[in-house]
This record gives structure tokens, sequence and C-alpha cells, in this order.
């Protein structure tokens, strides 16, 4: 008789147990946590998207969206700011014919891990440190040159779209560690084109970020315009044949929070390259205005006047467009997915005579608190 | 062991002060200690070997990081919880969360670094629609993403009085009430003849080896979805049941021992606590203590009728313990969205459940029951009352580590309960010159258990 008493003791017990058990490992885990971290920083996240509501955290805040590492640091592939409107003309001599020689040199390089997206660091290889590589720019009818060294622990080359002789191609003279070529060709036709590594596994050479923009402007130059390069690319991080991060210019949600000043009414030409690997298509959407499109960047008539273009990889055009009213406007993939693993960014476009044309040095906090508001119409 | 040990000890003491009686006696114990330590600082040699100028030649392969979304809870307002534990062998930095493979803000409590084993809470606000897929994802520094998915969004249970109440309505319909009902076969029971009550005591250890299997499997599967590779799950799982089944076989032993009285006293009471507390060192202290408590009382009383009484307690323990476990899935399926509790589930859970009534009275058929009504109610709850304990833990703090020992401890107590019910019948067997596995009644009790669990398993 007592002996079931004392099993039915013996059972609440184990009840009672199992419970604080329970208990125990999870809830009082956390409760530690929490403890140890009591000076209680707060930190908001939140309103990147309208609708998604604040919350304040005494923890850290992971928002790739609306804030970023220091891009000018050495740990970071790439400086999207600098990138935008960088060209590098050569060193430039002339021939004893006249006509110009433009020198360039890319070294290769395939052992550094940077930083491409805040907080996710990457074994990428890249031209001259950086993803992408440096925009080289040259007029129709310029000798090219390009030097290049291998500095890197696998074979390497640089094969650039256009046209040339067969063996500066980079195809078939693969360049082995410590080794160097001498690239050699006309610039033939004008154009926007991309030259990349093109030793196999190709997919592997160019998704690392091996890849850059070549420009060949007309002899009759192009209008005066404020320029840009942006090169549509992405990361697969995890090696599943499927991008992480999408972006223009390498650092997914840069220009959301660090919007591209741009002047109403002054006319804008963004030189625009895609270089995503694995995934079929790419696209760029314009919001709050249409743009004249010249695919290939190879005729001076537009083919189109649009805000919505789609390539496949290797596919590029110059796309030329002013805004008529100030303001924030967002350009992004208009393959959502795209769009929201990072390829968004915006312009803002300032009125001239009422700002005195601003620098591009406002503070960031300004930049983000736009970004905050502007944001809410995501997904459109 | 412990007499052993003891033994070991005075021949090695005596046999030291008789070879070297000038030594003190507290030189030969410090003797002892440092034969002892002798392995230990060869151990400690060779990891500070490793750790230091080993570290070069040993550094070999890539650890790579892992990260286990142990939990997700989806919140009322817009928000989704991810409960993180960094599982891998190396300290992970998280960059970043996702909802669907989309990157999102996000805060990670208390910090997005995190040491081995640390777990981390990853608050996403995001306007999550009821009742559908989600699949959520972090992704280290390295770039590596880990993602776990959830079947259909429901908001997380709040422990209220409320949800409380609908926990427990739901674990008294599909726990107390069917067990209850079950318990009232107890007199159709009484009436068998011995070859029927054979087969169905037979079948009650049919129904039983069920649940056991069951609870292994899904113990396993709980073990495979939600536990990380570094808990070993279910090795745990083996062990655990294992154990579980040692110590109750303990138990029950000492249990069978006194009712037959008591044998001679070759052992002090005091020897028996020191066994018992060894025991207890091992894992299981609630059965530790039941076994403890029994001793004491050993002195106490001399009842007859304990080992049927005893079984049909062990029968209601263990199927407690599985009932707990089923609680516990049922809890935290409705707060994980994984099932909808639809009318035909519950009436599934209670008519599979009401054969657990019937495992707990057939051990009885041969006793008085006038005077045990009550114990067998209580025999009834002990058996169903877990179901509702299950419901709340699993509703509001589900631990898949915790559920799995649980339903471990619940197959060893079955398993044991079963070996109980063949070891009597066997001997009963025995003493009239047959054997067991000849009685076609037994081997067909057995098999329909089984087949009624399958059959009635099939409606949840």
């Amino acid at each position: 008789m007592i002996t079931l008493k004392v099993i039915v003791v013996v059972a609440v017990a184990a009840a009672v147990l199992s419970t604080a058990f329970a208990v125990a490992s999870q809830s009082f885990v956390d409760f530690l946590a929490t403890a140890q971290d009591a000076e209680l920083r707060k930190n908001t996240i939140g309103g990147h998207t309208a609708g998604y509501g604040l919350h304040e955290t005494s923890g850290d805040v992971l928002d790739p969206a609306s804030s970023s590492s220091n891009t000018a640091s050495d740990e970071v592939a790439i400086d999207p700011d600098t990138y935008l409107r960088s060209f590098n003309y050569g060193r430039v001599s002339n021939l004893t014919n006249g006509s110009t020689v433009r020198e360039f040199t890319l070294v290769a390089d395939d052992r550094q891990t940077m930083e491409i997206s805040p907080g996710v660091f990457y074994n990428v290889w890249t031209f001259n440190g950086t993803i992408p590589g440096p925009t080289l720019r040259a007029t129709e009818g310029d000798l090219i040159r390009i030097n290049f060294i291998n500095n890197g622990t696998k074979p390497h080359s640089i094969h650039t779209h256009g046209i040339h002789k067969a063996g500066m191609d980079g195809v078939f003279e693969t360049i082995n560690p410590h080794g160097r070529f001498v690239y050699e060709f006309y610039a033939e036709a004008f154009g926007v084109f991309p030259y990349h590594c093109h030793v196999t596994p190709l997919e592997e050479h160019i998704s690392r970020g091996l890849y850059g923009v070549y420009i060949v402007d007309p002899k009759t130059p192009r209008p005066e315009a404020d320029e840009m390069v942006m090169i549509m690319n992405g990361f697969d991080t995890d090696f599943d044949t499927e991008n992480n991060f999408y972006s223009v210019n390498t650092i997914p949600y840069y220009y959301m929070h660090h919007p591209i000043e741009i002047e109403e009414g002054k006319l804008v030409r963004v030189y625009l390259v895609n270089m995503l690997e694995f995934d079929q298509i790419n696209n760029f959407h314009l919001h709050g205005n249409l743009y004249q499109l010249y695919r290939s960047g190879t005729s001076m008539a537009p083919d189109e006047y649009t805000d919505m273009v789609t390539m496949s990889q290797g596919e590029r055009a110059i796309l030329e467009f002013n805004y008529k009213y100030p303001g924030q406007y967002m350009f992004h993939a208009h393959k959502t997915e795209f769009a929201e693993k990072g390829w968004m960014g915006l312009f803002v476009v300032k009125d001239p005579t009422q700002t005195g044309g601003s620098d591009g040095s406002d503070s960031s906090s300004t930049r983000l608190l736009e970004t905050k508001t502007i944001s809410g119409d995501v997904g459109t | 062991m412990e007499k052993d040990e003891i033994h070991r000890r005075s021949t090695a003491s005596s046999s030291s002060s008789s070879s070297s009686s000038l030594q003190p006696r507290w030189f030969a114990s410090a003797k002892m200690v440092a034969i002892a330590l002798v392995p230990l600082a060869v151990l400690a040699a060779m990891i500070a070997f490793i750790f230091g100028p080993g570290q070069q030649f040993l550094g070999t392969g890539t650890p790579l990081p892992e990260i286990s979304i142990e939990r997700i809870e989806f919140q009322e307002g817009g928000r989704i919880i991810a409960y993180i534990r960094n599982t891998g062998p190396i300290d992970v930095t998280v960059a970043q969360a996702d909802v669907n493979d989309r990157i999102l803000p996000a805060a990670i409590e208390p910090s997005k670094e995190l040491p081995r084993l640390v777990e981390a809470k990853v608050i996403i606000p995001f306007p999550w629609n009821e009742g559908e897929p989600y699949e959520i994802g972090v992704t280290s520094s390295d770039g590596t993403r880990f993602s776990k998915g959830v079947n259909a969004a429901a908001p997380a249970a709040t422990p209220d009085i409320e949800q409380a109440a609908f926990f427990g309505l739901i674990g008294t319909y599909v726990g107390i009430i069917p067990v209850l009902a079950g318990l009232l076969w107890l007199p159709f029971i009484k009436r068998l003849s011995l070859q029927k009550y054979r087969f169905f005591l037979s079948l009650t250890a049919g129904l039983l080896v069920f649940l056991g299997i069951d609870a292994l499997v899904e113990g396993s599967e709980i073990a495979a979805e939600s536990v990380a590779g570094v808990f070993n799950g279910q090795i745990l799982i083996v062990l655990v049941a294992i154990l579980s089944f040692l110590v109750l076989m303990y138990a029950s032993t000492k249990l069978g021992q006194r009712s037959k009285g008591r044998t001679a006293a070759t052992t002090t009471a005091e020897e028996e606590e020191e066994k018992v507390d060894k025991l207890s060192a091992y894992d299981d202290s609630i059965h530790a203590s039941q076994a403890k408590k029994t001793l004491d009382q050993q002195q106490q009383h001399h009842l007859v009728v304990v080992k049927p009484v005893a079984m049909a307690l062990m029968i209601s323990i263990g199927i407690g313990l599985h009932n707990f476990g089923e609680g516990l899935a049922i809890g935290a399926s409705v707060v994980l969205g994984e099932i909808a509790l639809s009318t035909f589930l519950i009436v599934g859970f209670m008519i599979h459940n009401t054969t657990e009534g019937l495992a707990i009275v057939s051990p009885l058929a041969k006793t008085k029951v006038r005077r045990m009504i009550g114990k067998i109610i209580i025999m009834g709850l002990i058996a169903g009352i877990p179901t509702i304990i299950g419901t709340w833990i699993g509703g509001f703090v589900y631990s898949p580590v915790a559920a799995i020992i649980f339903l471990s401890i619940g197959a060893g107590a079955i398993f044991q309960v079963v070996f109980l019910i063949y070891q009597g019948m066997a001997k009963e067997e025995t003493e009239r010159g047959g054997k067991i596995m000849s009685d076609a009644s037994i081997i067909a009790g057995f098999a329909a258990g089984m087949l009624i669990m399958y059959v009635t398993g099939l409606m949840i």
C-alpha cells in the first residue's frame, strides 16, 4: 500500500523533474544569455521596408540593406563609390604612325579572402585586387596593350570581348602562376565590352570575380554626360551553384545606403554589363524614368526607349537618361529575388539651383534616414 | 563493484604497509594517489603537445562552421524568432538572416558572435501569413547559409491560462479519457479462462512493444531533424533506453525479492543505499530514488499481492512516459504548425490510447480488485496525466533533446515491462513443465497486440 503511494510520489516527482529539465534546457539558457548582456545596448531594426515594424534589441543588428562596413578598407572587395565613376585610360604613348597606344597592367590573384557583403568573407579572385577589376577605357583605333601578371596559384588569362587576333583571345595561352603575358590589339569597334578570365573551370574563374569592363569610345565622342559603370554580379558563397548575393558593383544593397547623387536635368550615361554567373538572366529597371538603350553600345542610335532591359551573362548596354524631378529613385533587378538578395540601389536627384550642387559628402546618417523613408516602395 | 574496490584498496594498502612498514601511512596513500594520477599526467602532456608544438603538424583539414536552427517561432504582429545554436567545431559570426532565402534586416541576441555550442535568438520583423510554409536561414561570415523549414506558420503559443487550458483539454481527450476508458476492460479480463487471459496478457505485451518501438522511432526522427550532430542524438536514445531498462529491472527485482519476504541479510541497508547512490550517479535519479524508497519500506512491510499491482503500476509508469512524449509531440506540432488538430486526429489518438488502459489492467486479472479501485484509477492517471504535462512543455518550451530523453526513458520502461510479463508467464509455464513459446495463445496475442496498435495508429 505504502509502496504504491511512494511510487505515485515518484511518478509525480518524475513529472516535475522532467518539466524542470525541459524548462532548463531552453528558457534558462536564454535567461543566462540575456543576463550576461546586462548593459543593454539598444539597437533598432526594421524600417528597411515599410510595414515591417520596428524592433529594439540589446543584441547585434544584421542588416546589410541599411549599413555597410568601411568600404575604403582593404578587406572589402571594392569601394563601389570610387569604382562607379573611375575610368582607367592607361599609360598613353604614340606610335610612329600617329595612333595612340594605351598600356594597362592587370595583376590576377586568387589568394585573398575579402568582404563581399557586410560581415561575409569569401575567397575572391581578382584583377588588381578588386571585384570588378578596373574599367579600361580607350578610343576607337587605339592600340591596347595589357601587361598581364599572374600573381595567383592557378593559371589565369584575360579574354577581352571585341575584335582581335586569335592569339590575343586569352583562351589557348593560359598563363601559369608567376607567368606574364602581353595582350595587344587595336580597339576596332566602339562599344562596351566585358573582359574576364577564360581558364576552365570557367564558371569558377568568372564567379569568383575575375572580370571587368572595357569601354571603347567612338572617334566622335558621345555627348558630355555624368558617366558611370555598373557591373551586375553575384556570389555563390556556399558552392551550391546558386548565388547567395546579388548586386551591381559587388556589394549588395550598397547604393541603398549610399545613394548615387545625380543632377536634375543632367544627362546620365550608365555603362551596364551583366557578369552574373549561375542565373540565366539579369535585368535593370529604373524608377520614375525611361532610358535610351544602346545595346552593346555599338551604335550611336538607341535601340529602345524603356525602363527595363534584360540580359544574359556577357550582354551589356549603354543607358542614357536624365531626371525631370528631384528626389530619390530606385533602380534594381526586376527579378525580385535578385533585388531582395541585394541587387537594388538609389539615385538621389538634386536640384542644382537649390542645393548649390552637393559633392556627395553627406553624412551617412542622413543617407540612412533617407533610405528608410524611401524604401516603402520595394517591390514595384 | 563497490565491494571489489574496497577489497582492492585494503589489499593494496596492506601489502604496501607490510613491504615498507617504516613508511608512515600517509605516504602509502600519497603513493596511491600518485599512481592514479600517472595516466592523467600523460594525457595532460599529450594535450599540451597538441595545443602547443604539435598544433602545426596536426592541423590538417578545414573545420567547417555549423549552425543549427533549433526552433522557429512566429509571433503576432509580424515577427519571426529563430533560436540558433553553434553546433560546429569552431566559433562563428552570423552575418545575416533571411526568410525564404530573401535577405532581411534582423536582430541577433545576445550577440552575432557565437562561441561553440552557444545559443542565440534571431529576431526578424516579417509580416508572415498563417498556415503558409516558410524557410528561415542564417548566413555565417564565410557565406555558408543554414536554414530550416516550417510547414505551416502558426502563432507561437504564449503560456497564458487560455492556451494552457486548451492544451490541457487536448491532453485530457488524448491521454486521460482513453486510458481510463481502457481500464473498464478489467471485469472482462477477470472473467477469462487462463488460456484467454494469457492471450490478452500477451496482447498487452504486443501493444507495449509497438509503443516502445514507436517511441524509439519518434525519438530518432526528432534526433535526425532537430538535434545537432554534436549531441549524438541517436546514440543518446539507445543509451537512455538501455539505462532506463536496467534501472527499472533493478528496481523491480528488488520489489520481487521483497514480496517473497526478506532474504538472508547478507548486506546491510547502508550498503544497499550506496548501491542506489551509485546508480543515481549514472543517470536516472528518478528510478534510483524509487528503488531507494522501496528499500526503506522493505523493513516495514510485507505485502503478498504486490507483484501484479507492481507490474500494473510499472506498465502505467512506462505508458505515462510514453504519453508524455506523445504530449510533447502534440504540443510542439501544434505550435510548429505541423499538424492541424482535427477531430479525426483526436479520435485516432483516443482509440489508439484506449488500448493502453487494457495494458494496465491485464496483469490484475488474478487479483482481488474491490479494494483497489482507487489504485487502478490512480494508475490510469499516472499513465494519462503526463500527456497534459507533455503538451504544455511541448507547446511552451519545446526542447528536442529533452523530448528524445523522455521518449527513450519511456521505451526502456516499456521493454522492461514486456520482459517482466514474459518472465512471469515463462515461470508459470515452466512450473507446469511446458515451454512458453509453444503456447499458441501467447504468440497470437502478441501478434494481435502489435497489429491492433498498427491499425489504430493509421488513424493518427
